[in-house]
């Protein structure tokens, strides 16, 4: 994957040149890992660089040794970065972008015009090792590597899957154990990191840095954001590339020098309207064409699997540390007593109260906007909530929905909460997050337990696509899939969380008549094998009566019947809320 | 103190054009918008050029007030080309992917100044002639005068717009869900055309009455509109036009006082992010916006 091009041939300045690109380039990696992974867009990240460059200064300068320069560097950059990150714990993108230009423009301004901040007479002594220009050049490109590799390390760890989550599916990353706000502190922090490393580079090439703070000024910031798009967010070597051609080649192709910075912004415009996956996204397209051409595509479709047969794999995916445990002998796992929900001025739950018993299969139906949605949004905390809902005896109302998905609760949503833009594999991976309790730099480190328990993810993971037949698909992107295996996906990462209750809305939409039957059979398997206890959302009303133990029909937020599904699909005021009047009057005849 | 309020009630009434224009294609495509205040300078240098150099292949000299008709009529083309081209396959994209474009946008007319223009920073006799105001103790140039009067029209027509014609209809469809909007028949497309021509129309309207104001703009100025303009528009609330109005005031008031009681060089950056911070955290909906912005 990295392109690691060596140029040793190359002359003293231009080598120099190129140690210069070298410390661009590391600065958009970090950008990147925020517009990339975390979906936040900063315009602030060549003032990072000066920080980082001018703390890298200040500190070699007033006689600290150059490796303690480095560091400071990076210490005191990540930590710039995470203060410049706080407001987007309360606010959304679109500000967050307002903000950092604020901030970038105020840095110019103020922070940088001060002698003080850019230490003019001062100058980092270079260690005798690097004094030479070859050296100078081999260190940069291993900085390069190295922050390659903690991209890459980032994206196998829990704190690089959650921040998918938060980049496309913010809202609801709660339910898979994702909390927002320190995984984005974290993406900001680590950004800032590899930034103030780019900034050490730089302050070590050059020989008199204060005076010169046009590097770090807001086109050079706007410039770090075209290497992203251009390149293509996510792609390393597609930012590298971009670098390169960005920022090596006006000043060294005469032609370019006057026009480079417009032609890069032309780019960038056109990438970002006709190529949005930059150069990384045609690197990726190469590869995977040149396959196709050869092999035949995996069938999309997930085998059919006999879930009897594999019962104790399928017992396995139950064992989890589990915090609450049961607090008194209660009846019934979910027990929810006078719920109400209303937004605004529209009543979508009204005085709402049902159970669930454990190792039931629970069918909720009713009419489109009935409320059956709204109550799995109650459940599981994406809504205001009066009432009382009850899991194993205790009350779910004050935690968050974080905290929800730790006690054995387990959902899908009606249009697919997961990550389209990611594989099967690393789907089913995010929806163990909580599963996992390391914090992210031990992550990318690997330290401690880390490894073993990544392991014992990606273990449970292929389990539960085995159990789901969809083994075949694990590296297959998931928003390539057809909609009926995005579902199934959906749920097999739902079952890999270890859940005790899973919540499924409207599984069998999008399937045809055989996968419907299909369906029935493996909601039966997952309570008789898993020992699980399912509430179902679902309009198949032949579904509803072949596998429910029982019925709930919802109407206008208004529970209106109960009972077995026969007793249920046959009370007319039931036919009546889904067929009309005259429909049931015909069926009491 | 009063000097400085009125003072500063006439800048942020030419931020206030601005943000109008920002948040008119907020509404209508929900993106994100940094070009505004880059599109209404371009427009004011080609005004300005015109007038010294005479138009090419005229060589008519423009009279003064050309220079604000030629800064509105680029400005609108160059929205127009922009929604056309770039904003218009974006549609269906994440709102970043908008944001990205726009910065891009802004980025390349930037830069096209300083290839055009040159660095140094532009400046030309008022369009509107050279007389000035006393109101309240402060003295207001023709520009700023002129620019009060042309936001509190603006906002008027916009609300008689909104509130009274058709076409100001199909824009409230469109901005609460434009698929649906489709299906019922309203133009969309005219629409965004509508969102793009105007905010530049308005951005060149500020950028000719403000620019004499202010001493000139230089290219790559971004810091004097596009910072304060957004500022007004994020305060205010994304999706309000009275919102954005009333930001782009406060931020002027704050951002003059600040200026004149602080010595520090820059004080008045500071002022103006210090309170967008402050409005976001306390309300992070903005004073008048009715939703969380995205």
């Amino acid at each position: 994957m990295a392109v690691v091009v060596v140029p040793v041939v190359a002359d003293g300045p231009t080598l120099s040149i190129l140690v210069g690109t070298a410390a661009v380039a590391i600065a958009a990696l970090g950008l990147d890992v925020l517009v990339g992974r975390a979906g936040q867009l900063s315009l602030a990240h060549a003032a990072l660089l000066g920080v980082g460059g001018f703390t890298a200064v200040n500190v070699g300068g007033r006689g600290g040794p150059w490796p303690l320069a480095v560091v400071a560097a990076v210490v005191v950059t990540a930590a710039v970065s995470t203060v410049a990150g706080l407001p987007s714990l309360r606010i959304r993108g679109l500000q967050v972008a307002v903000v950092t230009l604020a901030l970038q423009v105020m840095a110019e301004r103020f922070l940088f015009v001060r002698p003080d901040v850019t230490a003019g007479s001062l100058t980092l002594e270079r260690p005798a090792l690097l004094e030479a220009d070859v050296p100078l050049y081999l260190f940069s490109v291993a900085c390069v590597a190295l922050v390659l590799l903690v991209r890459r390390r980032l994206g196998s760890t829990r704190t690089g899957r959650a921040l998918l989550a938060v980049r496309d599916v913010e809202a609801r990353a709660g339910a898979f154990g994702v909390e927002a706000g320190p995984t984005k502190l974290f993406a900001y922090t680590l950004s800032g990191a590899i930034v103030g490393l780019g900034g050490a580079v730089l302050a070590t090439k050059a020989t008199a840095f204060g005076t010169a703070i046009d590097p770090f000024r807001l086109l050079q910031s706007l410039l770090l954001v075209a290497i992203v798009v251009v390149g293509g967010a996510g792609s390393g070597s597609g930012i590298i590339l971009a670098s390169l051609f960005i920022h090596t080649l006006p000043q060294v192709v005469d032609a370019l020098k006057r026009s480079g910075p417009l032609v890069s912004a032309v780019l960038l415009v056109v990438s970002i309207v006709a190529q949005p996956e930059g150069i990384g996204g045609v690197l990726r397209d190469i590869p995977r064409r040149l396959r196709r051409g050869r092999e035949q595509r995996p069938s999309p479709r997930p085998r059919l699997v006999e879930l009897a047969a594999a019962s104790e794999a399928a017992a396995d995916l139950r064992r989890v540390p589990r915090k609450l445990a049961l607090q008194m002998p209660v009846r019934a796992l979910l027990e929810a007593r006078e719920v109400g929900v209303r937004y605004g001025g529209v009543l979508a739950l009204d005085d709402l109260s049902l159970e669930v018993r454990r190792g039931e299969i629970v069918g909720l139906i009713g009419a489109n906007g009935a409320g059956k949605s709204t109550f799995f949004n109650a459940v599981s905390g994406f809504a205001p909530v009066t009432g009382s809902i009850r899991y194993k005896g205790a009350e779910l109302l004050n935690r968050p929905p974080v905290r929800r998905s730790t006690y054995g609760l387990a959902r899908t949503f009606q249009d697919m909460g997961l990550v389209r833009a990611e594989t099967v594999r690393e789907n089913v991976l995010l929806a163990q997050t909580w599963l996992a309790r390391y914090p992210g730099a031990a992550g990318i480190l690997g330290l401690g337990g880390t490894m073993s328990q990544e392991r014992e993810l990606r273990r449970r993971a292929g389990l539960a696509l085995e159990l789901f037949g969809l083994e075949h698909l694990a590296s297959e992107r998931l928003g390539d899939l057809p909609y009926g295996t995005m579902r199934t996906v959906e749920i097999a990462a739902a079952v890999a969380s270890g859940p005790d209750l899973l919540l499924l809305d409207e599984a069998s939409a999008g399937l045809g008549p055989d996968e419907s039957q299909a369906l029935g059979e493996r909601f039966l398997a997952l309570r008789d094998e898993l020992g699980l206890t399912l509430v179902v959302i679902e309009h198949h009303v032949p579904l509803i009566a072949r596998v429910c133990d029982y019925c709930y029909c919802l109407e206008s937020g208004r529970l209106i019947a109960e009972g077995s599904p026969a007793e249920v699909t046959s009370q007319a005021s039931v036919i009546a809320s889904f067929l009309g009047r005259a429909a049931s009057q015909e069926a009491v005849l | 103190m009063i000097a400085q309020i009125i003072t500063g009630l006439s800048s942020g009434a030419a931020y206030a054009l601005v943000a109008i224009g920002v948040v008119l294609v907020y509404k209508c495509t929900r993106a994100l918008s940094i070009a505004q205040g880059e599109i209404g300078a371009f427009g004011f240098l080609v005004g300005l050029r015109w007038a010294d150099g005479g138009v090419p292949g005229f060589g008519w000299h423009l009279p003064r007030f050309g220079t604000l008709v030629v800064a509105v009529v680029v400005a609108a083309l160059i929205g127009l080309v922009v929604e056309r081209l770039v904003m218009r396959p974006l549609v269906q994209r994440p709102p970043l992917d908008g944001l990205i474009a726009t910065l891009g946008v802004a980025l390349v007319l930037a830069l096209a100044e300083l290839q055009i223009f040159g660095t140094a920073q532009q400046n030309a006799p008022p369009a509107v002639g050279e007389w000035r105001l006393r109101v309240l103790g402060a003295t207001l140039v023709s520009s700023r005068v002129v620019a009060v009067v042309v936001a509190a029209a603006v906002a008027a027509a916009l609300y008689v717009f909104f509130s009274r014609t058709k076409f100001g209809l199909a824009v409230l469809a469109t901005t609460s869900d434009p698929t649906v909007a489709r299906v019922l028949g309203v133009p969309v497309n005219q629409v965004y055309r509508f969102a793009w021509v105007a905010s530049g129309a308005l951005a060149g309207v500020a950028a000719a009455l403000l620019g004499p104001a202010f001493g000139g703009i230089a290219p790559f100025d971004l810091t004097r509109f596009t910072l304060r303009a957004l500022a007004g528009a994020v305060i205010g609330g994304l999706d309000s036009i009275w919102g954005a109005i009333a930001g782009s005031l406060i931020i002027g008031v704050v951002e003059a006082v600040v200026g004149s009681q602080v010595a520090a060089g820059g004080a008045d950056t500071v002022a103006v992010l210090a309170l967008v911070l402050v409005t976001l955290l306390l309300r992070p909906r903005g004073l008048f916006g009715a939703t969380a912005a995205a």
